[in-house]
């Protein structure tokens, strides 16, 4: 039994479709609730890690070991006056960071959470292709900040722009293919093998071990997804200011940020729920939810070690990399994923 | 880009020129920082303008004082006692530990590394908490004076630096593999902003970037000062001409600044920390003829200053040879038909400090 039946029987006194339709809406919303606190959440641990890093101390002041301070760095956002670019267009430019933001959060949506206790399962979606869409959301993202780049009449921000363009082509393709090689395994076992529920059911050995290639291959389009260091090209700080979201102030700028870390938490689940085993682990229908948040906090630290040691890569080499690297060593993955199906290894 | 971006030095504006991302012409504008130091030496007392010097590098406040005394005293006729010397080396090789810490960390943010950044200033910040034991201030220290020093070293300062120096080599050695280790580094350095030794020379570039380019020029062992000739130390030079040389030339000489500093701080003799000549009472009435010409190694290169007095209390020229002006005239020629990410590692790697070059 999952959650979904659970407050639709509640709600049953309503009548079947509409006690359905407002349990789907409810749960949605508390994904999306789930989302943002979870990314703030993120923001925290990273500004805690960041500093371990960095031999500092860190947020300390708002709150028990400043776990406060997300929350007041939010609301100073929304109180902040929203400083905008003369000779912008005006509705892109503020269609943008809403795009990235609301791109983001359906993508919640989407994730297999598994049960937990009680509960049941978490999952909201129950749908064949969740894989696609949650890949199509996520490709959405990309308009936002290109939309930003275009439209907010800065130098920096246009330059920030047409290095995201060639950076999104360069590791989409990748991407998708090692999806594909991952879709190829897990058809063998599930009948929907574009469903994320029915790849991470599909994964009786994880996926990791069977096709280290193509892990290594997402995680790193995962991390130039999420555009922060080493592939933060697009708002290299140090060259092009902030880049696309140079003009940005206030709550606009808020919702980038959060699409930067949400982009990390958001990838970090896929990844665990394609490569790593989703929600399974010992106990599976008590801890499944808690399986997997483990598992993406792991890939987390390791994406922000990544990024807190790592210098920028140029443009121009990633590009190279992408096309060059990254495409053939897809392909090969792919070619070895179907033999290793048609070995019925998987 | 400027004089307000993240990427340039204090206030460093470039016009550029792009195709795309190529970068087809820099111009640099200077003198966002001109504070007229020279023109305000000239109508102070010769023992005044240290002060002026202090903030002209900033981040190396000792070697800038140094390069006014070497004039000041030859121009004065007083000679420091061989205890002075010797203090003056030991401070000045700290400084340039220091101002080459700053650059290390600057660079790295560059280049988009935020971590090493820490690493660098952590140490730096150890060294300017002895400057201020020593002198009561941590960047613009005024320690020095004409013929002498503010105060006297005793032997808890100098077991305090070589405990510094014992734990710092290592330290140094963990922040630079994060650099040297790193191949998104190197691909970022390596064979970018060639800087051939002749064009070098003709431009007047000095310091480690002239000695990145394979020219083993040092002031410290070509025209020694101080008491440099009794120390053994070697000129780091690398014949990769690029930016990463730069970078490995300027942890080299961190290295050899180590060496300096382990010896000299064994051979400090005893003895006063002052000219009496020029005690404080006397100080203001130092007068001085004729048109000296004094150059020193600081850590951006050589470090000129050209004193002419006319037997009265005041200089009645001063002028500076700026290294960091000197090495900046070369941007525009090194970052023609790069990459604007190639451009920002160039001119990080050429360690530009305004107030030295507006002065």
């Amino acid at each position: 039994m999952n959650i979904l039946t659970r407050i639709a029987t509640i709600l049953g006194f309503l009548g079947h479709f509409p006690a359905y339709a407002l349990a789907y809406l409810i749960e949605t919303l508390v994904v999306i609730i789930f989302g943002t606190v979870a990314v703030a959440g993120m923001v925290y641990l990273f500004r805690k890690y960041m500093a371990r890093v960095q031999i500092r101390v860190g947020p300390n002041r708002v709150g028990k070991f400043g776990i406060l301070q997300v929350m007041a760095d939010g609301l100073k956002l929304f109180q902040k006056e929203s400083i905008m670019p003369s000779g912008r267009d005006d509705l892109p430019y503020k269609m943008a960071p809403v795009i990235v933001f609301i791109g983001l959060m359906m993508g919640f949506v989407f994730i297999p959470y598994g049960p937990l206790v009680w509960f049941g399962n978490l999952t909201v979606t129950h749908s064949d292709v969740s894989l696609v869409i949650l890949f199509a959301l996520i490709a959405i993202m990309p308009i936002g900040e290109i939309l930003s780049g275009i439209t907010s009449n800065n130098k920096y921000a246009m330059l920030g722009a047409l290095r995201g363009v060639a950076k999104d082509i360069s590791f989409e393709v990748p991407m998708m293919l090692s999806i594909l090689s991952v879709v190829i395994m897990a058809s063998a076992n599930v009948s929907n093998p574009l469903d994320i529920n029915g790849i991470v059911q599909a994964q009786s050995i994880p996926f990791i071990i069977l096709e280290p290639l193509g892990f290594l291959i997402f995680f790193i389009s995962m991390t130039a997804r999420a555009s922060f260091s080493p592939f933060d090209m697009g708002e290299s700080d140090s060259e092009l200011v902030t880049g696309n979201t140079t003009e940005y102030s206030g709550l606009r700028f808020g919702m980038f940020y959060l699409g930067l870390f949400g982009t990390i938490f958001l990838g970090s689940m896929i990844i665990s729920s394609i490569y790593l085993g989703g929600y399974y682990g010992p106990f599976v229908g008590y801890f499944g939810f808690i399986w997997l948040m483990v598992k993406t906090l792991v890939l987390v630290i390791i994406s922000l070690t990544v990024w807190l040691t790592m210098p920028r890569v140029r443009i121009d080499k990633f590009v190279t990399f992408g096309w060059k690297v990254l495409l053939p060593l897809s392909f090969l993955q792919l070619v070895v994923a179907g033999f290793l199906t048609l070995g019925g290894i998987s | 880009m400027g004089p307000q971006h993240p990427s340039t030095h204090g206030v460093l504006r470039l016009k550029l020129l792009l195709d795309g991302e190529t970068v087809k012409n820099v111009e640099p504008v200077i003198g966002y920082l001109h504070r007229n130091a020279e023109k305000i030496c000239e109508l102070d007392y010769y023992c005044d303008s240290l002060i002026y010097f202090d903030r002209m590098d900033y981040v190396a406040a000792m070697n800038m004082e140094i390069g006014y005394l070497e004039a000041a005293e030859k121009l004065l006729a007083i000679e420091p006692p061989e205890r002075v010397k010797w203090i003056r080396v030991v401070m000045a090789e700290l400084n340039r530990l220091a101002s080459h810490l700053v650059w290390a960390g600057a660079f790295g943010l560059d280049l988009g590394m935020l971590t090493p950044f820490f690493y660098f200033f952590e140490e730096r910040e150890k060294i300017l908490n002895l400057f201020t034991e020593i002198c009561g201030s941590r960047q613009e220290t005024n320690y020095m004076s004409i013929g002498g020093v503010y105060q006297d070293f005793n032997d808890k300062i100098i077991f305090k630096i070589k405990q510094f120096l014992k734990q710092f080599p290592k330290k140094m050695e963990e922040a630079y593999s994060l650099f040297i280790k790193n191949d998104i580094f190197i691909s970022r350095t390596k064979g970018i902003g060639i800087l051939e030794p002749e064009v070098a020379l003709s431009y007047g570039v000095t310091g480690p970037m002239l000695r990145a380019s394979g020219v083993p020029y040092d002031v410290r062992k070509d025209a020694p000062y101080l008491v440099y000739d009794k120390l053994n130390f070697d000129v780091p030079i690398s014949r990769g001409k690029d930016v990463l040389a730069r970078c490995i030339v300027r942890f080299e000489e961190m290295r050899q600044s180590v060496k300096i500093l382990n010896q000299a701080l064994d051979k400090i003799p005893d003895g006063p920390y002052f000219n009496p000549k020029a005690k404080k009472s006397l100080m203001i009435r130092l007068r001085g003829e004729g048109d000296v010409y004094a150059r020193t190694e600081s850590p951006k290169g050589e470090f000129g200053v050209h004193l002419v007095g006319d037997g009265t209390v005041k200089p009645y020229r001063l002028h500076v040879r700026s290294p960091a002006f000197k090495n900046l005239s070369i941007l525009p020629y090194l970052s023609r038909d790069v990459l604007i990410a190639d451009m920002v590692a160039i001119s990080g790697s050429i360690d530009l400090v305004f107030g030295e070059v507006d002065r």
